[in-house]
C-alpha cells in the first residue's frame, strides 16, 4: 500500500515554515533553543490566540499550512503524537496547585493541560468531526500516530489523514530533563554534534503536520509504503530485514538511510551496528543536528526524508557519509527511543 | 477479509473490587465504591471519590514489585488489572505470539510528579520519578512487568483513552497485524485531577446522580481494566474460552469545545452511528447501553440527546455505572467495557444508582433497579472525553 504526502507544515528551530526545499541551516551554540515562530495572527484570531499555549498555536499554524498545500479540504482523520502534551499549561496548573496549597486555581490551564487538547483544538478549528486520536509513546509518539493512520488507510476507513507531532520544551522541563542526563554537559554546538563522543544531546522542539492521502497530486512529496513500530526487538537487524522483505524490498533497494542519531553515544551505538551490518555501502543522513532532540522529532525526520526525495538531493550538512544516494527512489527512516522503542518508515519516490 | 475480534480475557480493578468476580458481586449487590477519600493526600477530602481499596504498598506486595523500584499507583493498578486479564485468558505474553499492549492514560506519572515537582526543579533526589512522568513510560512499566510484548502503545484522549485503546487493538487484529492485544487503560486519583475538575465546578459533594434532573456533577474514581483481544485463529489454536466479540466501534470528534459537549450531541451521535454501521446492527438490535453518564449537567443532557438521535422511539435500557465506580477518567472506557460484557454474559441490567427524576428534555429514564435474567446479545458502551473525543463500542455474544 502507498499513501502520499501531499503537504507538510513544519515549525522548528530551523527556517522550515512555508519553505520550499531545504532552508539555509541555523547552527546553535546554546543547548536550549526555541522554535522560529511565524506570525500566528495569519492563522489564529488574536482573541483565540491569547489563551493558547505555544504548542497549540504552532499546531494550528502547521496544520493549516499543510492542508493549504494539499488538495484535501477536510481530513478523514486527525491523529497526533506528543510526548509531553501541553506541558507549559500543565506546569502552570501544577505550580499554582503546589504553591497555593490547592487553593485559588483557575480552570484555563487545567482545560488546556491534557495531551489531547492539541488534536482537539485542530478539530475545533477545522470543524472536523472525523476520527480523532492522540498517541503519547515517548520518543516514538509521532510514529505511533502515523502507524494508526496507516491502519485506517489499509482498512479503507479513510482516504486522507492529518498526522502530526507536537512538543514544546519549556525552560523548566529542559532543566528537569537535564537532571536525567538527556542534554550534553558540555555542548560544543549543533554543528559539531556528529563528532561527539559523550552522552547527551541538545534539545529542540517542534510542530510538524503532514497531510497523507490515498491519492497523489502534482505537488506530492513522496509516498510512504510502510510503517512499523517494534518494542524491545530481540534482533533489530533481523527485524529490519523482515520489514523490508515483507514490503518486497531488499537492502540493495534502499538508496538512503535516514537515522535518528542525535550525538549521544548511548543513543547512536545501535545505528552504527545497523549501518555496519546492513547498509555499509549506502548513503546515510541524519536530521537531529538540525531539529534538536524532542519526543516527536521524527516528524522533522519525515519532513527531511520527504524533501530529500522530492528535491532529489541530500544536503551535505546532513550527510553522514559520502556514498551516493543514487536516484533517491527508496528511503528508510529509522528511529529509536532509549533502545526500547523502534520505528521503521519506508518512503519511495512517486 | 477482516478477521473477527474475540475477547478471551478480562481484568478489572476499581473502587468496587480488585477482580472480575468482586466487581460482579458488587454490581449485583448494588454496592457503590464511592466514599470518603482514604489514600489520596489532598486538602479537598470533602469530595467523595471511589478509590481502589488497596494502598500502593499492598499492591506492590501482591505483585512482588521490589520496594526500591520507582513506580506510580497508575502503573501498579494497571499491572494488577492486566495480570488478571492475562491469567483469565490463560495466555503467556511471549515473542512466539504477535502480542501487543495498548494502554490509555491521561496524566501518566502525575501522582508522583505532583509530590516531587519542587524536587524535580531544585535537586536530584527524585530523578527516578522524572523518568516515569510521561504517559508512555507508565505503559512501559506495566508491559515490562510481563515482558514478551512486541508492540506497545499509549493513547491519551482524556476520558475515552482506554476505549480508543480497545479500538486500536481491535483494528490490529482485524487486519491480521497482531494475534493478540491486551488493551485498556489505567488512571489513579491525583490532586491534579481532583483540583482540575474542582475548578471546572463539575464535582458533586454528594454521591453523583447520572441522568437525574437534579444531578450536580461527577465523583472521581480510579481504576484500571484490560481486555484480551484475540483473532479467531489464535483463540481456536489454543482452544481458548471466548467471552464475546467486538463487533463494531466508532470514533468521532464533537469539535465543539475543549471541555463542553455540544447541545445536539453531534460527536456522540456519530460515534454511536459509526459503531452500529460497522457492526451491521440496527439500533433495535442493541439490548443495553452502558452510557458515559458522568452526572454533569452538560454530559448527560448531550449524551441523552445523542441517544435519542440514534435510537429514536426504541431506546434500549440505558444506565451509567459511574455511581458505582466513580468516573475513572482514562480507565472508564475499559472499566465500563468489562461491566458491559459482564452484564451481557450474566444477563442482567446494572441499575443507574441514585437516580430519582428524569431530565425533562430526554424521552427516556435510565434503568432504576437491578434487573436479572435479561437476554442481552449486543451491548453498546459509550466513552466521551474532554476535547470531544467520543468513542462507542459494540460487544456481541458469540452465537
Amino acid at each position: 500500500m502507498k499513501v502520499y504526502i501531499q503537504g507538510i507544515g513544519n515549525i522548528s528551530i530551523q527556517n522550515t515554515f512555508r519553505q520550499t526545499g531545504f532552508p539555509e541551516p541555523v547552527w546553535y551554540n546554546e543547548s536550549y533553543v526555541r522554535c522560529i515562530d511565524p506570525d500566528f495572527t495569519n492563522y489564529i484570531s488574536p482573541n483565540e490566540a491569547r489563551r493558547m499555549s505555544k504548542v497549540i498555536k504552532r499546531a494550528i499554524a502547521s496544520a493549516k499550512t499543510c492542508i493549504a498545500e494539499s488538495s484535501v479540504e477536510m481530513p478523514d482523520a486527525v491523529i497526533s503524537g506528543t510526548g509531553l502534551g501541553c506541558i507549559e499549561d500543565t506546569e502552570k496548573f501544577l505550580s499554582a496547585m503546589i504553591d497555593n496549597d490547592e487553593k485559588f486555581l483557575q480552570p484555563t490551564f487545567f482545560i488546556q493541560s491534557t495531551h489531547n487538547t492539541i488534536s482537539s483544538q485542530i478539530a475545533i478549528n477545522l470543524k472536523c468531526n472525523n476520527h480523532n486520536n492522540t498517541f503519547v509513546q515517548g520518543g516514538i509518539s509521532f510514529e505511533c500516530a502515523l502507524f494508526e493512520a496507516f491502519i485506517l488507510f489499509a482498512d479503507n476507513k479513510i482516504k486522507s489523514a492529518l498526522v502530526g507531532g507536537y512538543d514544546e520544551m519549556t525552560p523548566s522541563y529542559f532543566r528537569i530533563l537535564n537532571r536525567i542526563g538527556l542534554w550534553k554537559k558540555k555542548f560544543e554546538g549543533s554543528g559539531n554534534l556528529s563528532n561527539s563522543t559523550t552522552p547527551g544531546t541538545f534539545a529542540g522542539e517542534g510542530s510538524v503536520s503532514v497531510m497523507l492521502s490515498s491519492a497523489k497530486n502534482e505537488k506530492t512529496y513522496a509516498a510512504i509504503e510502510a510503517v512499523e513500530i517494534l518494542y524491545q526487538p530481540e534482533n533489530i537487524v533481523e527485524s529490519i530485514e523482515t520489514f523490508l522483505s515483507r514490503n518486497s524490498k531488499k537492502t540493495e533497494d534502499i538508496d538512503l538511510v535516514v537515522m535518528g542519531m542525535n550525538g549521544d553515544v548511548k543513543n547512536d551505538a545501535i545505528y552504527k551496528t545497523i549501518s555496519a551490518d546492513m547498509f555499509g555501502a549506502k548513503a546515510h543522513a541524519w536530521y537531529k543536528n538540525l531539529s534538536g532532540e524532542y519526543f516527536t522529532s521524527t516528524g522533522f525526520g519525515l519532513w527531511f526524508a520527504a524533501n530529500c526525495i522530492k528535491h532529489k538531493y541530500v544536503p551535505s550538512y546532513a550527510a553522514l557519509n559520502s556514498h551516493n544516494a543514487g536516484k533517491l527512489q527508496n528511503v528508510l527512516l529509522l528511529n529509536h527511543y532509549q533502545n526500547k522503542n523502534f520505528s521503521l518508515i519506508l518512503f519511495s519516490a512517486c | 477479509m477482516a478477521k473477527q475480534v474475540l475477547v478471551t480475557g478480562l481484568g478489572i480493578v476499581s473502587g468496587i473490587g480488585i477482580s472480575v468476580q468482586e466487581t460482579l458481586t458488587s454490581l449485583l449487590a448494588e454496592k457503590s465504591g464511592i466514599g470518603a477519600i482514604k489514600y489520596l493526600r489532598t486538602n479537598h477530602k470533602d469530595f467523595p471519590c471511589s478509590e481502589v481499596p488497596l494502598s500502593d504498598g499492598q499492591m506492590s506486595k501482591m505483585l512482588s514489585v521490589p520496594d526500591n523500584m520507582p513506580i506510580t499507583r497508575t502503573s501498579l493498578m494497571g499491572i494488577l488489572a492486566a495480570r488478571n486479564s492475562i491469567s483469565d485468558a490463560k495466555i503467556i505474553p511471549d515473542k512466539s505470539l504477535r502480542i501487543g499492549f495498548i494502554s490509555g492514560t491521561t496524566v501518566g506519572g502525575m501522582e508522583k510528579s505532583e509530590q516531587f515537582y519542587r524536587d524535580f526543579l531544585e535537586n536530584d533526589t527524585c530523578n527516578d520519578y522524572i523518568k516515569i512522568h510521561d504517559c508512555g513510560a507508565c505503559t512501559e512499566v506495566i508491559a515490562d512487568y510481563f515482558g514478551g510484548f512486541s508492540y506497545v502503545s499509549t493513547i491519551s484522549t482524556a476520558c475515552s483513552s482506554s476505549a480508543n485503546a480497545i479500538v486500536l487493538g481491535s483494528n490490529l487484529i482485524r487486519l491480521g497485524l497482531m494475534d493478540c492485544v491486551v488493551a485498556g487503560g489505567t488512571e489513579c486519583l491525583t490532586k491534579f485531577h481532583l483540583n482540575g475538575f474542582k475548578t471546572l465546578m463539575i464535582l458533586d459533594k454528594g454521591n453523583c446522580r447520572p441522568f437525574d434532573a437534579a444531578r450536580a456533577g461527577l465523583n472521581l474514581g480510579e481504576g484500571a481494566a484490560y481486555l484480551v483481544l484475540e483473532s479467531d485463529e489464535s483463540a481456536n489454536a489454543r482452544n481458548a474460552d471466548v467471552l464475546c466479540k467486538v463487533s463494531g466501534y466508532g470514533n468521532a470528534c464533537d469539535a465543539y469545545h475543549q471541555t463542553a459537549s455540544s447541545p445536539d450531541g453531534k460527536g456522540a451521535t456519530l460515534a454511536m452511528q459509526n459503531a452500529l454501521v460497522m457492526s451491521g446492527l440496527k439500533p433495535s438490535d442493541i439490548n443495553y447501553i452502558n452510557a458515559h453518564g458522568t452526572g454533569t449537567i452538560n454530559n448527560d443532557e448531550s449524551e441523552g440527546t445523542a441517544i435519542m438521535n440514534v435510537f429514536g422511539n426504541c431506546i434500549p435500557p440505558v444506565s451509567s455505572t459511574k455511581a458505582y465506580t466513580g468516573h475513572t477518567t482514562s480507565a472508564s472506557g475499559s472499566v465500563e467495557a468489562v461491566i458491559s460484557i459482564l452484564a451481557m454474559n450474566e444477563g442482567f441490567l446494572p441499575p443507574n444508582l441514585n437516580f430519582k427524576n428524569p431530565i425533562e428534555k430526554l424521552s427516556f429514564a435510565p434503568v432504576r433497579e437491578l434487573i436479572r435474567n435479561v437476554k442481552i446479545d449486543h451491548v453498546l458502551s459509550n466513552s466521551f472525553g474532554f476535547g470531544g473525543n467520543n468513542t462507542s463500542i459494540v460487544f456481541s455474544k458469540i452465537q
